[in-house]
């Protein structure tokens, strides 16, 4: 079954058909190209899939296309500026060494993104909480918790 | 201007930008409209006899575009990374022997077709004896895994008079230790993508090897090496995962055959069900030492399951023998080290080849000796520690790079004021501080692993260093860049890079065994060397002056008083027709092992570490913390701080799920049954990097991607002792073995109290 949905995908209206059962990492990765979306496990448990979806970040490998119809994707593809100036919180990520691999990077900064907007000066703990679903094998973590940190200390 | 010195910086890693915004495009990443995917039809069981494989229904389904067997295969089905033990064939011949094992590879328009044709395969199996216990395998009767037979490897080390060290010793500790299997768990899984092009297999694929990649593909083609094309695409991660030919064989042969471009990637699943692990390890030790402390003997037995595979076993099984005895001066030691086939999961290359396994053993029984003479587990260290002119137990005369002591001593502060915390502890939490120390021998054993490079110079005085050394995330192409940079006097940030393209780059080997750093970073300075002559060569001409008193960077060359610009230097170059080229070689210094005693040298040089943990463990519910660790780390000298600190980290946490969490069984299908530390799993670490200068290495480094993990569950493994009371010697110290720790300690006590009342 298709059906034709509509969403805004990083600032962006969008109209494209989706099928029952297609998952949004699909979706994105298939049909609409953006392949800064990651599949590191398609089962909800290493969030390489991350994105924002109406300011939450969520494992979009398990999560329905249709589901989207009417809301706002936000993907690692639309966080820097049109000129191309970073996100404060992936220029963070560079300038902290928080990248190694970069397979996990977009989840992450999405998570941490996610997490910002909510909350802009959040402890140690909240960091861990939020960031909690995004496995990387490579850093080690703790250059990824001060890379929001400090993102979280350059927002006003 | 002057430059600051290039090596020695933090420089940003090269390729973060595009790995921050999504850009960078991954093997994973690959497909691109009008591609066909493959898909592998696995037996699901085994060892069996393949009675029927009828793929008429198959290759019927439409949408598929062809589906392949092991007769289509027109070269030598055996891949492997040892060139000995080339015995893995890419597609089952005739048999299964394990369940992993691929008997059909479907491609297809979309990857939903290959699926739902691999669906109407029809496959009968028939069961073959099987054996799982490596013990059984050795005897008489058991079904053969092994073409040759089910020993895959052997190896000793033997030094000195161990049974007259026996009699002597003070204290004499025996113990059995396990470790299980583990998995790489790279987050980005196996992908890439091949076509054909200008007569050529050009394959394009993560992987921790192209040149070798190439070189097996060939080989299973049946065509010259120059018949295919290796490109190392953007690697999410490796770990040793990555360095078997996996899924680049299914890749190489569709292209080949279909000449058409063709897309891959491995589910997690397959990922789990169908490559390498890390060998689980029988370690039985006995260790003993004299009443000041000082160690006399080691002797270990070891043991372990290949599975149905050699991949790297037959290093692994050296190198654990070669490092049985830990960092420490042991004038008596015996070692012995075997592999086995059986029909389980293959086990491979895992980020330290044998030494983690080794160390949760030889640090193990520093500190039950220690205990037993009353002695601190750290002095227990120091004393025994190798220092610059030792020898090891192979009979290497170490130089002067062998940091151990100033590493340990780095660890004080953090080790005495956490020992003192727990002391202190109370109530619910049992906390306790553990030590972990290790060398490492940088490079392949005993065995020549030489590595090219190449620099190139343009007409602009643009510097371009062409590597075949896969960067997996680690850092190599930042730090080869820096290596190239302070030879030349040149900016790193302005050096341009070609790396991991078998038409483009020379062979640098692997990038494993911590050796890229040592062995390529002095191939490339050697390459630097050269360019640089030139360069001096032409300088001296136009100046008049001899090279020795030439100063040369990026701005030019200059001598008594008179400058040259650089552009000019090079138009003088082009005038004459030079190319502004050189290659650098090396290859380490090595020499065979004894095959009785295991008697040479096996590397170049060492690492040395160690690491603290301190570990707390909830007394009611078994659930374990390692808040803090500090870990020390000798890498000669450090060519990008950051970059060293990143390995550590990085290492202390994998080291850390191996420590508390990470078992590989068939049973896991994914990461909910695999689990792999997160981030909230994470300590805070203290990296510390010591500095000893090694004579060999591009200005003094040696390397640390594997060291960074080598001593941490030792480290847990002594925390947690401490905390609960008694050691346990099974890795991994899972929840339920806490547990059973803690409900021991409260029967122990509860008998005391019975006896004391
Ligand atoms: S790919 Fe979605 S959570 Fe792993
Ligand atoms: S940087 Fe490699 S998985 Fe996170």
């Amino acid at each position: 079954m298709k059906r034709a949905i509509e969403f805004r995908l990083n600032g962006q209206a969008v109209h494209v058909e989706a099928r029952g059962g297609q998952t949004l990492l699909e979706l994105l990765r298939q049909e609409l190209g953006l392949n800064g979306v990651k599949e590191g496990c398609g089962a909800g448990e290493c969030g390489a899939c991350t994105v924002i979806v109406d300011g939450q970040a969520l494992t979009s490998c398990i999560f329905p296309a249709l589901e989207v119809e009417g809301a706002s994707v936000t993907t690692i593809e639309g966080l820097a500026a049109p000129d191309g100036t970073l996100h404060p919180v992936q220029e963070a990520f560079v300038r902290n060494g928080a990248v190694q691999c970069g397979f996990c990077t977009p989840g992450q900064i999405l998570s941490a993104k996610a997490l910002l907007d909510l909350n802009p000066h959040p402890s140690e703990e909240q960091i861990r909480t939020a960031l909690e679903g995004n496995l990387c094998r490579c850093t080690g973590y703790q250059q990824i918790i001060e890379a929001v940190k400090a993102a979280a200390e350059d927002q006003p | 201007m002057s430059l600051p010195s290039q090596v020695g910086l933090s420089l940003a890693r090269r390729g973060g930008l595009e790995r921050v915004t999504g850009a960078c495009l991954f093997g994973v990443d690959l497909a691109q409209p009008g591609d066909l995917h493959l898909f592998a039809l696995r037996a699901g069981s085994g060892p069996a006899r393949i009675q029927r494989l009828d793929l008429a229904a198959a290759r019927a389904y439409p949408g598929v575009v062809a589906v392949f067997t092991a007769a289509d295969i027109p070269g030598i089905n055996r891949v492997g990374i040892i060139a000995k033990v080339k015995d893995q064939p890419i597609l089952a011949e005739g048999q299964t022997r394990y369940p992993g094992d691929a008997v059909a590879l479907i491609a297809a328009e979309s990857l939903t077709a290959a699926r739902a044709a691999a669906r109407l395969a029809r496959l009968e199996l028939e069961p073959l004896p099987a054996v799982s216990d490596p013990r059984q395998a050795l005897l008489p009767g058991a079904p053969k895994v092994g073409e040759a037979g089910n020993l895959l490897w052997e190896a000793r080390v033997r030094k000195g008079d161990p049974d007259g060290a026996l009699a002597r010793a003070a204290v004499v500790v025996t113990n059995t230790y396990t470790t299980s299997k583990a998995e790489h768990a790279a987050i980005e899984p196996e992908g890439g993508r091949a076509w054909w092009q200008d007569g050529l297999v050009v394959v394009r694929a993560s992987t921790q090897n192209p040149h070798h990649d190439r070189h097996d593909l060939a080989r299973l083609l049946g065509l010259p090496e120059e018949g295919v094309r290796v490109i190392q695409a953007e690697t999410g991660g490796g770990f040793g995962g990555k360095l078997d030919l996996g899924l680049q064989g299914f890749l190489a042969l569709a292209a080949w055959h279909l000449k058409r471009p063709v897309v891959m990637t491995y589910t997690r699943e397959e990922s789990l069900a169908a490559t390498a692990k890390r060998h689980g390890l029988v370690m039985e030790y006995t260790s003993a030492a004299d009443e000041q402390g000082r160690l006399l003997l080691c002797q270990a037995e070891i043991f372990g399951d290949s599975g149905v595979y050699a991949s790297y076993g037959p290093a692994v099984c050296v190198r654990a023998a070669v490092h049985a005895s830990g960092p420490y001066r042991v004038p008596h030691v015996e070692a012995h080290s075997r592999l086995v086939y059986t029909n389980n999961a293959w086990c491979g290359a895992m980020r330290g080849f044998g030494v983690p396994q080794v160390a949760l053993a030889h640090e193990g029984q520093m500190d039950e000796l220690a205990q037993r003479l009353g002695l601190d587990p750290l002095e227990m260290r120091i004393i025994n520690a190798l220092r610059p002119g030792d020898e090891t137990a192979t009979g290497q005369r170490l130089g002067r790079s062998a940091g151990l002591v100033q590493c340990l001593e780095a660890l004080r502060p953090h080790y005495g004021q956490w020992r003192r915390e727990a002391a202190r502890s109370e109530g619910q939490y049992l906390r306790g501080v553990g030590l972990g120390a290790m060398f490492y021998g940088i490079g392949n054993t005993a065995m020549s692993n030489p590595a090219s490079a190449r620099l190139e110079m343009d007409a602009e005085g643009r510097l371009c260093l062409f590597t075949g050394a896969a960067e997996l995330g680690q850092g190599s192409d930042t730090v080869l860049c820096q290596i190239a940079a302070e030879t030349l006097g040149w900016p790193a940030q302005d050096v341009r890079l070609v790396r991991g393209d078998t038409a483009r780059t020379l062979n640098a080997g692997a990038t494993s065994a911590s050796r890229q750093t040592f062995i390529s970073g002095n191939a490339v300075q050697l390459a630097a060397q050269g360019l640089r002559g030139l360069l001096l060569e032409q300088a001296a001409a136009l100046l008049g002056a001899p090279p020795q008193d030439i100063a040369l960077d990026h701005g030019g060359a200059r001598a008594a008083g008179k400058g040259l610009p650089l552009a000019d230097l090079l138009r003088g170059l082009q005038e004459r027709g030079v190319v502004v080229q050189a290659v650098g070689d090396y290859d380490p210094p090595t020499t065979p092992l004894d095959p009785a005693s295991g008697q040479g040298v096996p590397y170049p040089t060492y690492a040395f570490a160690a690491q603290a943990a301190l570990v707390e463990v909830d007394a009611d519910s078994g659930l374990t913390r390692v808040p803090q660790v500090a870990a020390a780390h000798d890498v000669g000298r450090a060519m990008n701080p950051r970059a060293v600190e990143a390995q550590i980290k990085g290492g202390v946490v994998m080291g850390l799920g191996y420590a508390l969490m990470e078992e590989y069984t068939p049973r896991c299908s994914n990461l909910h049954q695999y689990h792999i530390p997160t981030i909230a799993d994470a300590p805070r670490i203290v990296p510390i990097i010591v500095e000893s200068d090694d004579e060999a290495g591009p200005f003094g480094a040696k390397g640390v991607g594997e060291p960074a993990l080598i001593p941490t569950a030792p480290a847990v493994a002594g925390g947690l002792a401490q905390a609960l009371g008694r050691r346990l010697f099974d890795q991994p110290f899972s929840l339920e073995r806490i547990m059973a720790a803690l409900m021991e300690g409260r029967k122990t006590e509860r008998q005391k109290d019975e006896a004391g009342s």
